[in-house]
């Protein structure tokens, strides 16, 4: 692709999930610096858009490229170290490691000594919550702790670009707030976001842009504040009568 | 049905009389295989024994020769004549001593296993080779026993086993008219006779309550066990049956060889059982039948047939390297090369479960926008009638509240996650349990259900405590739950998870089982019935023969609940059922306990952070925070209580509460 700031692009992505054709053709493009939303039902294919992203999934039929480069057949673990972190669904945490092993492990990749000792403080920041259990092992964690600590060590990796998975699933409604400032205050510092949230109002809100996917397809795609408006999304993914 | 069933009632006749003529067919054409064949069926019942054990149950056994070496030795000690043992003379009949064997490896099975099922995984494993190590050791070595106590001796140089040596000769069947002693032919019928026996009392134990039991085990015992399955009991069967069809082996075996020595029995033996299982594909009768036969079909005839061709090709041109070539020796390198490649491109084994079906590509076209993502609403009719019911685990109707908690305590190490909480709920009450991340919530799930004890504190329902019950007992009692992060069978079948949720309404025992008595066939068709209307009503009809891993989020979340009201439970306790549903769905499930709380008169306990969810449904709220109560009342009351905007809801609830 000619110089467009895209940091990440997919370009009409065929995937399939197990048996199940996941990806018809999804295409979306999410600039530097930007918040983008992927709104959508269960089973639309919001994860295995992610986890294309992310090469776990590989497509069948289409291109993703980061930073002008081309990552579809690119190994994870070298995804990973590109810039891209993830923030996973289902809180895939480390379970026999303490809570800073965790966090450190975000940071495996880096070598800048101070800046990560500078980013631990400013996670444990975020999190309070995580400073009282730095030691405790993460499967002792609760449920919503662990889904801090998912989210703690992705920021550990200073990545240029964080996927993060359904952040506030599992979390209470003042943390269901508070994730969501520490998503705008992450990007306003510079990380570029993509989001995939069940809570569509929340997701709309901070979002630049948001894209619905249905069935694979993408169906609709405009400013987070248009798709607030917009009628289908109100009724469908906002649950407005 | 009947059409399926008549088509495929062609190749199973085909195979009968393959079965059938073989052995003449081969004395025909000289083939002289018989001998082997019947050796290599042993091995395959072994194999399909071990695959209770292994491929259903999911306890990887590293010792189950031993119980080959204890169905053999019990022939040889009960029916042979040379041993020095208090049995000698009482050469018994083969057809009662047979039976015999499977009895004590069963025995031995369950009196085994006992201690070592506590432990999973590595830890079983581990103990089941040293089972497997100690019981050659002992044979050997209880061939030869003194006992001097004081220079007083009741028994001196008692050969029980034979030791080093063996039993030699073992005596045969007799049967009138019938040659064991020179003719294979007979031997060939009878492990076949033994055989297919075996396979129908395996494919019926499968298709059972039992065996939907046992594979539930297998994938995810904790969970198994707060659906009402008793894990204790449900793995010492998997032992104890799996043992048994190794008794009936290794006395066959003892009696087809009439000599047996400790040599046969050792880790190697178990080691190639578990090769033909992973081989054919753990859990598919099939796939081990066919695994037991290529490995030892292979070992027996190809490997040596190779040898002699190689020799014949090297005389006749004359390379001396050609003319020495044993293939034999080489037996455990190509069964380790032909593992590898197996494993490698069907890690399922040949006839295993594909883990990767074929991709099916159902485009549905492009639906309306506004159509999707609506799952079908609950409707009071499509509740299942049974349902209706006074649940059975209803004792007397009584006035005491369904549930009611006082002074629950327990602590991890200095941490006290649950403090002196207390919690009722009252008949037909739907309480919210509510808190921030970490605040006990799930805990508390945990110490009702039975998984964690309490330090202090009761639990009662109805009026009986519920405090040193296993958690499969609490769901007898009619406490179902499901769980924070969905934890289903994932590997069964949809309706094989609402079915084992029925498990602990159901009562078919291995006899009957097997037998399948008119009552056991009642219990599973209504069993089947009724799990078929609870996946109509919570709206997953026409999904129940897809595997459970493969349905969506949404869809997962549903049929855990359907898994939990298939045990006609009293009380629901529902942890997070909204997390990751969208506004939709979220509705659909609100209706639905609400309608299940109408209609039936189902209790809920609720943990929820979705608070339209929670002040919709429930009656009264308690909330908890660093493990003790801080609030607790109707919601009204709740969501304008300081300390819970404080700790839970934040500033923003309030503010959307106003602004509507």
């Amino acid at each position: 692709m000619s110089g467009t700031s895209n940091l990440l692009e997919l370009q009409d992505i065929h995937a399939y999930y197990g048996n199940i054709r996941a990806l018809k053709g999804v295409s979306l493009q999410v600039t530097r610096g930007e918040i983008v939303t992927l709104i959508g039902s269960n089973g639309a294919g919001k994860t295995t858009t992610l986890r294309t992203v992310l090469g776990i999934v590989r497509p069948l039929r289409g291109t993703v490229s980061f930073g002008g480069r081309r990552i579809d057949r690119v190994p994870t673990h070298r995804i990973a170290r590109l810039g891209i972190a993830q923030s996973p669904e289902g809180r895939r945490i480390f379970a026999p490691m303490t809570v800073l092993e965790n966090l450190e492990l975000g940071a495996f990749a880096r070598v800048d000594h101070d800046g990560i000792a500078r980013d631990l403080e400013h996670v444990l920041t975020l999190f309070p919550r995580l400073r009282d259990r730095l030691q405790q092992k993460g499967g002792t964690l609760s449920g919503g702790e662990q889904q801090m600590l998912a989210m703690g060590r992705a920021l550990m990796a200073r990545p240029e670009m964080l996927l993060l998975d359904e952040p506030s699933m599992g979390l209470s409604p003042i943390l269901v707030e508070a994730i969501f400032d520490i998503i705008q205050n992450i990007n306003r510092l510079g990380t570029t976001i993509l989001l995939v949230e069940q809570n569509a109002r929340m997701a709309l809100r901070v979002a630049h842009r948001g894209y619905v996917i249905q069935t694979g397809r993408i169906v609709l795609h405009d400013t987070g504040a248009a798709l607030l408006r917009s009628d289908v999304v109100r009724k469908v993914y906002l649950g407005e009568k | 049905m009947t059409d399926r069933g008549g088509l495929r009632s062609l190749p199973a006749a085909l195979l009968v009389t393959a079965l059938l003529a073989y052995p003449f067919v081969d004395r025909a054409l000289q083939a002289q295989t018989v001998h082997a064949v019947t050796d290599a069926m042993i091995y395959v019942l072994l194999a399909l024994g071990l695959n209770i054990v292994v491929g259903y149950a999911g306890l990887l056994d590293l010792g189950y020769a031993a119980f080959f070496a204890i169905g053999a030795y019990t022939m040889g000690l009960l029916n042979s004549p040379v041993l020095g043992s208090p049995l000698y003379g009482h050469a018994w009949s083969f057809w009662v001593i047979i039976w015999i064997a499977a009895l004590v490896s069963a025995g031995l099975g369950v009196v085994i296993g006992a201690p070592t099922l506590r432990v999973r995984g590595d830890y079983l494993a581990i103990i089941t080779l040293a089972f497997g190590e100690i019981i050659p050791v002992a044979i050997r070595n209880l061939g030869d026993i003194t006992i001097d106590i004081g220079g007083w001796r009741p028994v001196e140089r008692l050969n029980l086993t034979g030791g080093e040596n063996g039993v030699n000769p073992v005596g045969r069947p007799q049967l009138p008219g019938v040659n064991f002693d020179t003719d294979f032919i007979p031997w060939y019928f009878l492990i076949l006779a033994i055989g297919a026996g075996s396979l129908w009392a395996m494919s019926r134990m499968r298709d059972s309550r039992l065996g939907r039991a046992w594979m539930a085990i297998r994938e995810d015992e904790t969970a198994a066990d707060c659906t009402g399955v008793n894990p204790v009991k449900t793995k010492l069967l998997a032992f104890g049956l799996g043992a048994s069809f190794a008794g009936f082996a290794g006395s066959f075996y003892a009696a087809k060889l009439q000599a047996i020595t400790p040599g046969a029995f050792e880790f190697n033996v178990s080691i190639m059982l578990l090769c033909m299982v992973v081989l054919g594909g753990m859990g598919s009768l099939r796939g081990v039948i066919l695994g037991g036969m290529l490995i030892t079909l292979f070992d027996r005839i190809l490997l040596a047939q190779m040898t002699s061709l190689i020799r014949s090709v090297g005389r006749s041109v004359g390379i001396p390297a050609l003319i020495s070539v044993d293939l034999t020796l080489w037996r455990w390198f190509f069964f380790g090369l032909g593992l590898v490649v197996i494993m490698l491109i069907r890690p399922e084994g040949l006839a295993g479960r594909r883990l990767r079906p074929p991709a099916a590509d159902v485009d549905e076209g492009e639906e309306d926008l506004a159509l999707v993502a609506a799952p079908p609403r609950p409707r009071a009719e499509a509740i299942p009638r049974w349902l209706r019911q006074p649940p059975a685990s209803a004792a007397v109707v009584n006035s005491h509240p369904i549930l009611e908690v006082r002074g629950l305590t327990r602590r991890f190490g200095g941490l006290l996650a649950v403090s002196e909480v207390d919690l009722v709920i009252p008949p037909r009450g739907i309480v919210g349990l509510i808190g921030p991340n970490g605040a006990g919530k799930t805990t508390f799930f945990n110490l009702v259900t039975g998984l964690l004890r309490p330090d202090r504190g009761e639990i009662r329902l109805g009026g009986e405590s519920l405090i040193g019950l296993r958690p499969h007992a609490i769901v007898g009692r009619g406490v179902a739950r499901t769980f924070q992060s969905i934890r289903l069978f994932q590997n069964m079948t949809v309706l094989d998870n609402v079915r084992v949720g029925g498990h602990c309404r159901l009562h078919a025992s291995v006899a009957g089982a097997v037998l399948r008595p008119p009552a056991v066939v009642a219990e599973e068709s209504r069993a089947r019935e009724r799990a078929l209307e609870m996946l109509a009503f919570v709206g997953l009809d026409g999904r129940g023969e897809e595997l459970a891993k493969n349905l969506a989020y949404g869809d997962q979340r549903r049929l855990e609940i359907a898994r939990a009201l298939a045990s006609e439970p009293r009380l629901l306790l529902l942890d997070e059922p909204t997390a990751g549903m969208n506004p939709r769905e979220t509705d659909t499930l609100t209706e639905l306990i609400g309608l299940l709380r109408e209609e039936i008169g189902l209790a809920v306990l609720l943990i929820e952070h979705h608070m339209e969810v929670v002040m919709a449904t429930s009656d009264r709220i308690t909330v908890l925070d660093y493990g003790t109560r801080i609030a607790e009342g109707p919601p009204a009351e709740i969501r304008r209580n300081p300390k819970v905007i404080e700790a839970y809801l934040g500033k923003g609830y309030e503010e959307e509460l106003v602004s509507g």
